[in-house]
């Protein structure tokens, strides 16, 4: 069992039926990818290239046309490969008139928890995504950036051994969309597979181990993404406290050796917008 | 389309079951969410306003109060529990589907059937526990009204100096029979099952509809069609009366649409009349049947739908 992909999906197609009007939809092409476990794998593409037409297959809320997918072995169709799942889908809403407490043990309760070990669960969920505070208040209340903390909660909330995670930082400020990225790494360094989405690139670079990029409906580039990302013909070296002097010493050591190297590019690195409104915000609140 | 993944039990994972307890668990949700939206305190308000109209109008005995008193509420409670069961079943799962609670729900180890047994017994629990309260409130003020009822007539009476034995025997008879009786909870239970049985169709038509417009309207058109299933078997089986046509729109019409003329006995109870037990047995068995075919049906469209 310790080589089975936890997630496996093999020459899925799906195809939505036309209307009178509209014709059939072809939403994802012959895709196949695996997920090994413990890994963070990150789906990329642009709207409408399949994604989430993916993951609903992998979870077994769309049927696919083709082909098929399975969890941890266990076929996406089957209801009892949810047992080792929790997904977060894209901008979740959930039931405005229960507090977020009620939220985790309605969650809990479905997944055949009860008792202490289910009022424990949710409150180590709450203390794990920091909602500990707003565990009483409605979820109709909640901000954006709650919301999804609140949806990660209630996927992790039966222990999965698989997280499902559709745009988890969608609409979400930088620190929020940070403290989310610092609980994928942390899900990582537990054992926990992720499978996540996100049009922050940048992010997914942070926390993938591999990542897999769809078009239209097609797998275009899948791999490690050191493999993926490293330009083959070039080195990077970053200095700290260089003089000039030894810039200049660098420069002609590189033009006297010849072979066709050169230095393309010398100058300060950047630092990100994201770390720079990071630091400044934190910042602000320092007295 | 080969399958080369194993299956549940070959892998270890245990296979999930219809469980009750998940059931309840989603009833629950679907009737604490009704009560927040203060479903039920409409529903109690408009009956008790309904009730003081029983009050309100001018007759000539007390059978006619005590008729009156009873048609006006039992009208509005018939009409409310409708009409709660139709909107509620129909907004409750399109928002689950646009909020993509239905979702986070179905990716966990919840099957299908389960989550529309939760829906729909939340939903039940609402009317039947709104029921309950107003069978109480319209029972007691049944009571209350009847006795002083007797009393003014007995007073009545024995100002015009008619009050014989016989003739006080014969108005205790008659506000006895048209006060509170069992007959009264017969009707709600009728009322409930009626309900029940339109709430399901609701569920049916919330499953395959795009639109909580369309549920409830097509709900209610069959609502009216069902109260007329009668004539449409007698048109169905008069050939020389109808063409082939016609005959097969009508045949369709009675084999889909539920019976609903089955729980009328309102008009009976208000009129005094005894409801036997036979009647309420048949009552609750063609509810059971209508809920179980209307239940099955939605299961197998719900169970094929691409969420």
């Amino acid at each position: 069992m310790a080589d089975t992909p936890a997630v496996s999906v093999q020459h899925l197609t799906k195809v939505f039926k036309g209307t009178l009007v509209k014709g059939a939809f072809r939403a994802v092409h012959d895709l196949s990818l695996e997920v090994k476990a413990g890994e963070v794998y990150g789906l990329i593409g642009p709207n409408g290239s399949g994604k989430s037409t993916t993951m609903k297959a992998i979870l077994g809320l769309l049927k696919p046309t083709e082909g098929h997918t399975s969890i941890f072995g266990v076929p996406s169709t089957e209801v009892s490969s949810r047992h080792s799942v929790g997904f977060l889908p894209e901008n979740p809403y959930f039931y405005k008139h229960l507090t977020g407490r009620e939220t985790l043990r309605f969650y809990g309760s479905l997944c055949g928890m009860s008792g202490t070990r289910l009022k424990d669960r949710a409150e180590e969920m709450l203390v794990l995504t920091g909602l500990e505070d707003a565990a009483t208040r409605r979820v109709g209340g909640y901000s954006k950036g709650m919301l999804q903390r609140l949806g990660l909660a209630q996927a992790l909330i039966h222990d999965p051994r698989l997280l499902v995670l559709d745009e988890p930082t969608a609409g979400v400020d930088p620190a929020g969309s940070r403290k989310i990225r610092d609980l994928i790494i942390g899900f990582r360094e537990r054992g926990i597979t992720v499978l996540v989405t996100s049009h922050l690139l940048e992010q997914m670079q942070e926390v993938c181990d591999r990542v897999g990029i769809m078009a239209h409906g097609r797998m275009v580039r899948e791999g490690r993404l050191e493999d993926l990302i490293a330009v083959e013909n070039q080195t990077e070296m970053v200095l700290e406290n260089a003089t000039p002097e030894l810039l200049a010493k660098i420069s002609d050591l590189v033009a006297k050796e010849g072979g066709g190297s050169k230095i393309l590019h010398s100058g300060h690195p950047r630092t990100t917008l994201e770390r720079l409104f990071l630091e400044a915000t934190n910042e602000s609140k320092k007295p | 389309m080969s399958e080369p993944t194993t299956s549940s039990a070959a892998n270890g994972a245990a296979k999930v079951r219809f469980s009750p307890r998940r059931v309840w668990t989603l009833a629950l949700a679907t009737m604490t969410q009704l009560i927040r939206m203060k479903i039920l305190a409409f529903l109690v308000v408009f009956c008790l306003l309904a009730a003081g109209a029983g009050f309100a109008f001018s007759v000539i005995n007390p059978e006619q109060q005590l008729n009156l008193l009873k048609s006006v509420t039992l009208g509005a409670l018939q009409i409310f529990s409708i009409v709660i069961g139709v909107v509620s079943t129909a907004l409750l799962l399109p928002k689950d589907m646009e909020d993509r609670t239905l979702y986070t729900i179905l990716s966990k180890p919840v099957p299908r059937f389960d989550y529309l047994l939760g829906k729909l017994l939340g939903v039940l629990m609402l009317i039947g526990g709104g029921l309950i309260v107003m069978d109480a409130v319209l029972s007691l003020i049944l009571w209350m009204r009847q006795s002083m009822l007797f009393e003014d007539a007995v007073a009545h009476m024995r100002l015009e100096k008619m009050d014989s034995p016989e003739a006080v025997a014969q108005v205790r008879e008659i506000v006895a029979r048209q006060g509170l009786t069992w007959n009264l909870h017969w009707a709600v239970w009728a009322i409930f099952l009626k309900a029940t049985v339109v709430t399901t169709v609701a569920l049916l038509l919330s499953s395959i509809a795009s639109s909580t417009l369309f549920t409830i309207v097509i709900t209610f058109c069959v609502t009216i069609i069902g109260h007329g299933e009668s004539l449409i078997r007698e048109f169905f089986f008069q050939p020389y009366l109808s063409s082939t046509m016609g005959r097969a729109a009508s045949f369709i019409l009675a084999a889909i649409v539920p019976d609903l003329a089955q729980f009328d006995i309102v008009d009976s109870v208000v009129s005094g009349e005894i409801v036997p037990w036979g009647v309420v047995y048949d009552m609750t068995g063609i509810a059971a049947l209508y809920v179980t075919v209307y239940l099955f049906v939605t299961h197998l469209l719900f169970v094929e739908k691409e969420l």
